[in-house]
């Protein structure tokens, strides 16, 4: 069965469809791209996966239970987990504090421990430290772990968005346009935090406009356009696709 | 092992360590000392300078509690006062049962509690401008249902009988002392209990729902929950400081829970600095001290027969410095006296070395 399986989910604003009957279909371990002009829908289709929006028509499933209608803390802790397209850290806070807001759910003490800061709450707050510190070293945000993000390089905090959503230590990866806007010895950092994540088992969902890097990593893609998918298959397949080739041709030619 | 005095910065070796509070021993023994002076500061003042102390210290804990609201949760709440009124008020029914005032003022504390909960469903729903207007009208209500309720006299004179402690009475005599070590002790534990928060996930949660609290949602976490959470202790701790101011003015009247008063502690929590705790103690400290002062000048130029065109500007003198100053830090330091505070701090860590 599926991990995560979107049955012909249809989202519109005001009359305009951004999603119409989009169906789409994750296995366990996968790492699925979401490719499509700009305004095609891919972002929609997070929203709805993550629960931001509420689609008004079709089903969404994950892991074989019901999320249509979930909100976002909700499908959070089911163990799905989205890096946003346009960065939304909490940017009053330190690296290490908006990793450690995504280990909320973990950190089961009550408000007396808290206030008092001792047995399960300093117990805890230790232990996820630790989780938190493994994804800092993981994505090479050491220099970075005490300083405010508002502060931080585009690029980076770009990475922490990511790092945030694998604190969350998700099932499921959305990733929105991680690598938007990087170098290209960034961007070929997070390819390789990318497979790298995927390696270890997590199943990602990616959304990325760079066609080399979603031909080389992808085990399945998606084409949206105009809320519709046009194509879906291996990369190689989809890459043939008279239908896409229009679609991309027409964007960007 | 490295010399802890001589410790200049952050040198923590463990996880366990770098959650405490104290970045250096140094700070830890500085703020001890400086207890220490609190407690003995009252015996080296009169009667009155020691009240003053008192409003400080109360002012401080309603300020916590809007800075818990307001600063951190980024909540916006014009209502304070009223909250403060509601435990305030709660004294006044309670203590006259003969209840002992340290069981009075974690109830007062709780029914505020309660109440911040009931203002703080708007905010699920209307943020900014909105939801002040909601805070708003639950200061005019809570104003209104008081004048009308006699319960509660319609808002007149309710009097607060004396505390006594373990046999230990607080007479007319050390009336002051008294309420200068009990809301010492409050404010401590309150403090400490907010500082502690702060480096767990209730802290957290309050901070992320101000930045963002779209992402708050995709953390897991319930932003409306904790957005009641935000109101509902804020509004003990004002309601905490309503018991106490109840106690300290041995009555409860309708006019120290007005409007006006909101305002006040909206401005000592931008003077003090939004969202930090220092700021907490510095925004009524500042204020109080001036307004004591303004009142002993407006006093000297009474006395002179001083007029302008008429107008007394004696008495015009309080709420015109008041005012001033507020537009004064709003323009030129947003950050409050907290950001003075932090300079002078980070002086002291690296003392006698220069950087
Ligand atoms: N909150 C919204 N309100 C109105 N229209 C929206 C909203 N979000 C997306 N849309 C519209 O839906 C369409 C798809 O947008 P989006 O999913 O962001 O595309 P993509 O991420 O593929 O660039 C666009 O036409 C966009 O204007
Ligand atoms: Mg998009």
């Amino acid at each position: 069965m599926s991990q995560l399986r979107v049955e012909s989910v249809t989202l519109t604003f005001g009359g305009v469809a951004a999603l119409s009957a989009v169906s789409l279909r994750v296995e366990r371990g996968e790492l699925v791209s979401v490719i499509g002009p700009n305004g095609a829908g891919k972002t929609s289709l997070l929203n709805v996966v993550s629960g931001f929006y509420h689609p008004q028509r079709g089903h969404i499933f994950f892991e074989g239970q019901e999320i249509t209608r979930a909100s976002p803390h909700e499908i959070t802790k089911r163990g799905i987990a989205r890096a946003f397209q346009n960065i939304e850290l909490f940017s009053g806070l330190t690296v290490l504090e908006n990793l450690l807001l995504a280990r909320h759910t973990y950190l089961a003490y009550g408000l007396a421990q808290a206030g008092v800061f001792y047995g399960k709450a300093l117990g805890k707050e230790v232990e996820n430290r630790r989780a938190v510190e493994e994804i800092i070293d993981f994505m090479e945000l050491e220099p970075y772990r005490k300083a405010l993000v508002g502060n931080l390089p585009y690029g980076v905090r770009k990475r922490v968005e990511v790092a945030r959503a694998l604190a969350l230590s998700p099932k499921l990866l959305l990733l929105d346009e991680p690598m938007a806007g990087m170098t290209l010895e960034e961007k070929e950092d997070m390819v390789r935090f990318i497979l790298e994540i995927r390696a270890q088992g997590t199943t990602v969902v990616l959304i990325e406009h760079d066609l080399g890097v979603v031909m080389d990593i992808s085990d399945r893609v998606y084409v949206l356009d105009f809320g519709q998918v046009i194509a879906e298959g291996p990369p190689e397949e989809v890459a043939q696709n008279r239908r896409v080739q229009e679609a991309y041709l027409g964007v960007e030619a | 092992m490295r010399n802890p005095w001589a410790q200049t910065g952050n040198y923590r070796t463990s996880y366990r360590q770098d959650t405490s509070i104290f970045a250096t021993h140094r700070e830890l023994v500085s703020l001890l000392l400086f207890l220490g002076f609190l407690l003995v500061l009252p015996q080296f003042l009169s009667r009155t300078q020691v009240f003053i102390l008192d409003l400080i210290l109360v002012y401080s804990v309603a300020v916590l509690g809007l800075n818990i609201t307001t600063g951190y949760a980024g909540l916006i709440n014009i209502g304070q006062a009223a909250f403060m009124g509601v435990g305030a008020y709660t004294a006044a029914l309670l203590a006259p049962q003969g209840l002992p005032f340290w069981l009075v003022i974690p109830l007062g504390g709780l029914v505020a509690a309660f109440f911040g909960f009931l203002v703080g469903i708007p905010s699920l729903r209307v943020k900014h401008l909105y939801l002040a207007m909601a805070t708003l009208a639950f200061q005019v209500v809570f104003e209104w249902a008081v004048g009308h309720m006699p319960l509660l006299k319609q808002g007149g004179a309710m009097d607060m009988p004396r505390a006594s402690f373990f046999g230990y009475e607080a007479g007319f005599r050390n009336h002051f002392h008294f309420w200068y070590y009990a809301s010492l002790f409050t404010l401590v534990l309150l403090a400490l209990f907010f500082r502690n928060l702060l480096r767990t996930r209730y802290g957290r949660a309050l901070v992320a729902v101000r930045d963002n609290d779209r992402a708050a949602d995709a953390m897991g976490m319930d932003p409306g929950r904790t957005k009641l959470f935000a109101f509902a202790l804020g509004a003990f701790y004002a309601g905490v400081a309503g018991v106490l101011y109840a106690y300290l003015s041995r009555a409860v009247v309708i006019e120290d829970y007005v409007f006006a008063h909101s305002v006040k502690y909206l401005a000592m929590a931008i003077v003090g600095g939004l969202g930090t705790l220092v700021g907490s103690f510095l925004g009524p400290l500042f204020l109080v001290l001036l307004d004591v002062n303004m009142e002993s000048l407006s006093n000297l130029i009474k006395a002179l027969g001083f007029s302008v065109a008429g107008v007394d500007v004696a008495s015009a003198l309080r709420p015109l410095a008041f005012g001033l100053i507020i537009v004064l830090f709003l323009m030129f330091e947003p950050r409050g006296l907290y950001n003075w505070w932090r300079l002078v701090r980070s002086y002291f860590r690296t003392w006698p070395f220069k950087y």
